[in-house]
């Protein structure tokens, strides 16, 4: 095996060190296997830098229930992931699952929303979304400081969010705590399947290990096909606007304004078809600024300490991709774009899945095979 | 089609009406554009010139000095050009406009009274000249928080717009021309200088020594000279402190320096920090213009063509912010620049003499290696111990910075991700050298690979509200940006 002097043997190889790769190498060491993970550098399209942090359901599975079935799973699963990091880091990830708002300030929108989420609970018999349409009048006694454009919202109790800055610190801790051979800078350049393992050829040097997990994000586009495996993904911006701290007075997250338990307020999800450029517009930023502007007057004072856009890891139709190679199971992908709220299931769940060599049925349904027949 | 924003485009807009801005400025609308300033200042002159129209000193000119008085000539000139200019606002956006065909520069104005909220608005230009200047050297010592410690670029700004310094005990440290030259104006407007505390390394005063010829055939040798001689006959003056910090429970009471192994420490009520400028970096930044990390003046620098080109085609950059160069150097250096702009712009490039502009910026940069070399800032002094504050804004110690490196993160960037270092209203313009230095001696690798924070517009804490109203001023089929939800 040809190694980089002396980097330590490991059975997994992670390739990706955001959120859903420290997600993955936290429970594969969980469940007691020895992992690396290969991350890139200072400047990469890192999405885990730039989300949202919501660990969301209702806007969640309308095309495909199982999305939100595995969606539900994985929300129930977080307080445990929550508690496991504060006791293993003395991280406190700010976990808060008390519910949360989508507003609209166009009778249009609110009716195309509660018509998909109708929809979709006529599928998921045993699992729908629990939720509550409100009015302008309804949402004011749990949104004081409304404002009196918004023309109704719908209130789901599943919905919340977690300060992401520490859940990324937190699994990074937990993972280095728990032996991790954590390899920044080392983008993948080359990746082959040879004599029953995979030689992973980087920037800092050659790795071997039995079993890969590519969780690179819009990288697996690229390393997918070399060990035969499928990602279709493409960009899709987001740009978010930060405030400076601010008194408490949002007590629920809205699909697109949260205030952190630090008191900034993240302003957010435009998207954009903008190929890897990563940059803010005026024209987004302004509309975005207005949007919550009239959902929350007092807003208009707040001043903004930065802006930024980043990259969404989106497939054909925005559902997360799971995949393995069916014949060696040693080799599997795991990429989506909600890896905040799917870390739970990610860390918990899937990964007994891939430590054991293959994915359960119900993971197979995230498969590459759902985009052959379109 | 004709919007109001349409309406407002102009063939140059100018950021910073310093020498290099406003000479830029004077020459490019001489030969036909259009052209609009836009200043943080109240009045044209920048940092250097600050108030000199206006000058509360204008009685008295000799506590200030020729050299800031000489800037009158060209503020008259400039007030008596055919162009527009604004003063007390911030730009905080330079973006390209999505056809390609100009720029968008994002503009705040200072609200007049607390109740009522700033205004927003932004201009278009074919072309756009940053001439935004410098900003100090950050100085990151042990109590550099305290309320009583402030810079010398501040307290400068002070003096030269309001005629104000600091009362009490006042003590200057560090190193560098400015800090001599406001030790000599304070004295001047007597002020009580209890210490003047050199931080000059005798290192940086070895490897200027080969310069030192060049150097006395300038014309900052004579100049440096007169008020070392003026600072050393006022004020007591310790040289080759190697260790600083500002003590006090709630304010600053006193300073304590280490020279060789004795310690002291003296009282003070003021102690005001300098250790040299650094080119102001955020806005050509977020533009996305390529910069470049110089290892002899300890600071990113952004790429500069021979008339001033940035990497981004139509984008200008002259002055100080191009690398310091002094305030002759950046008015040659604004006046090249318009060959450059006008050009580009396909106007014709009258009346701007060249070659005489190129040799008055050479003789401006004489003795720069010397300075450059002598007064480079010691290493204790750019990256602190481990209890000291890094990033004012957030909170976050140098060693911080230093565990997050060895942890993993491999820049400043990443640094955010791990102890939001630099993500505080100020954007990193206060702590980006300071970290970018911390993690790349951490990490045994040069500060160019270890990179900066990357910087986005909006570069100013502009408010919601403002950004919001900008809406009411874009053309109605403009397409509204698509949700997520």
């Amino acid at each position: 095996m040809s190694n980089n002097g002396n980097s330590t043997e490991v059975e997994f190889t992670v390739i990706g060190g955001g959120v859903v790769g420290l997600s993955i190498a936290y429970g594969l060491l969980r469940e007691g296997k020895t992992v690396r993970i290969l991350d890139e550098g200072d400047l990469d399209f890192r999405a885990s830098r730039g989300n949202f942090a919501l660990v969301w359901l209702q806007s969640k599975g309308f095309g495909l229930s199982d999305y939100s079935v595995w969606t539900q799973r994985s929300i129930s699963l977080w307080p445990t992931l929550s508690n496991a990091l504060l006791q293993e880091t003395g991280i406190d990830v700010g976990l808060s699952q008390k519910g949360g708002f989508l507003l609209y300030l166009d009778e249009d929108g609110l009716e195309q929303h509660v018509n998909r989420l109708t929809i979709l609970n006529q599928d998921l018999a045993n699992h729908r979304i629990p939720f509550t349409q409100m009015d302008n009048g309804e949402l004011q006694k749990m949104l004081p400081g409304l404002g009196p454009d918004v023309v109704g919202g719908t209130y789901c109790p599943l919905d919340g969010h977690v300060n992401a800055l520490r859940l990324f610190n937190a699994l990074h801790k937990a993972c280095v705590n728990r032996g991790v051979d954590y390899v920044p800078n080392a983008s993948v350049t080359k990746l082959a399947r040879a004599n029953g393992e995979y030689v992973i050829e980087t920037l800092k040097g050659t790795f071997g290990t039995p079993k890969v997990v590519l969780a690179a994000g819009l990288g697996n586009a690229k390393l997918a096909p070399m060990i035969g495996l499928k990602a279709p993904l493409s960009p899709q911006r987001g740009q978010i606007i930060v405030t400076e701290k601010l008194d408490k007075f949002l007590d629920y997250p809205i699909g697109t304004i949260r205030q952190t338990d630090e008191g900034s307020v993240l302003i957010g999800a435009s998207k954009e078809d903008a190929g890897f450029d990563v940059s803010t517009s005026s024209n987004v930023m302004s509309d975005l600024a207005a949007e919550a502007v009239k959902m929350f007057p007092v807003l208009a004072r707040a001043r903004i300490v930065r802006a930024w856009g980043s990259l969404r890891v989106m497939c054909p139709d925005g559902f997360p991709l799971y995949d393995e190679d069916s014949s060696t199971h040693d080799a599997f992908l795991v990429t989506c774009h909600s890896g905040v709220t799917l870390s739970a299931a990610h860390a918990l769940e899937l990964t007994k899945e891939i430590a054991g060599g293959k994915l359960s049925d119900q993971s197979r349904k995230f498969g590459p095979q759902r985009f052959e027949n379109v | 089609m004709s919007t109001v924003r349409e309406k407002k485009r102009y063939d140059l807009i100018v950021v910073g009406a310093g020498p290099a801005g406003m000479a830029a400025a004077i020459a490019c609308s001489k030969n036909g554009a259009r052209v609009l300033v836009l200043d943080e200042g109240k009045s044209p002159g920048g940092q250097i010139y600050r108030s000199v129209s206006t000058s509360p000193f204008a009685g008295d000119r000799s506590l200030l000095g020729d050299d800031y008085f000489k800037g009158e000539k060209l503020v008259t000139e400039f007030s008596r050009s055919n162009l527009e200019y604004i003063s007390t606002c911030s730009v905080w956006m330079v973006e390209r406009e999505a056809d390609g065909s100009c720029f968008g520069i994002g503009v705040q104005y200072s609200a007049h009274s607390s109740g009522e909220t700033a205004k927003s608005e932004v201009f278009q230009a074919k072309s756009v000249l940053i001439a935004t200047g410098a900003l100090e050297r950050p100085f990151p010592i042990a109590g550099w928080t305290l309320p009583g410690v402030i810079t010398a670029g501040a307290a400068q700004t002070i003096l030269k717009s309001a005629a104000l310094v600091p009362d009490g005990k006042v003590v200057l440290a560090g190193t560098g021309p400015l800090l001599y030259l406001l030790a000599a104006q304070f004295a001047r407007s007597g002020v009580k200088i209890e210490a003047l505390l050199d931080t000059t390394s005798f290192n940086g005063m070895r490897t200027a020594l080969p310069f030192a010829f060049e150097f006395m055939r300038s014309r900052y040798f004579f100049k440096g000279l007169t008020i070392l001689k003026e600072v050393y006959s006022k004020t007591r003056v310790v040289r080759g402190v190697d260790t600083l910090e500002a003590i006090g429970p709630t304010k600053i009471t006193g300073v304590t320096y280490r020279k060789g192994s004795k310690a002291h420490t003296i009282k003070a009520d003021s102690l005001v920090l300098h250790q040299g400028v650094v080119p102001q970096v955020n806005l050509t930044m977020a533009a996305g213009c390529d910069h470049h990390w110089n290892q002899l003046r300890l600071a990113f620098e952004p790429q500069t063509g021979d008339f001033a080109e940035s990497s981004i085609p139509g984008i200008f950059i002259a002055g100080d912010n191009t690398g310091i160069v002094g305030a002759d150097a950046a008015e040659a250096s604004g006046a090249i620049a318009a060959v450059g702009i006008l050009t580009y712009l396909g106007l014709p490039s009258n009346g701007i003499a060249v070659e005489s502009q190129r040799s008055i910026w050479s003789a401006a940069m004489l003795g720069r290696g010397f300075i450059d070399r002598f007064y480079k800032p010691a290493p204790q002094f750019r990256m602190p111990g481990d209890d000291v504050i890094a990033c004012r804004c957030e909170g976050v110690t140098a060693g911080t910075i230093r565990e997050i490196a060895r942890n993993g993160a491999q820049g400043p960037n990443q640094a955010k991700t791990f102890c939001r270092s630099g993500m505080g209203p100020c954007q990193g313009r206060l702590c980006g050298l300071t970290v970018s230095e911390l993690m790349a001696n951490e990490l045994n690798q040069p500060v160019a690979d270890t990179g900066h924070y990357n910087i986005r517009n909006p570069v100013k804490p502009i408010t919601l509200g403002s950004l919001a109203a900008l809406q009411k001023i874009k053309p109605e089929e403009e397409v509204k940006a698509q949700r997520l939800f």
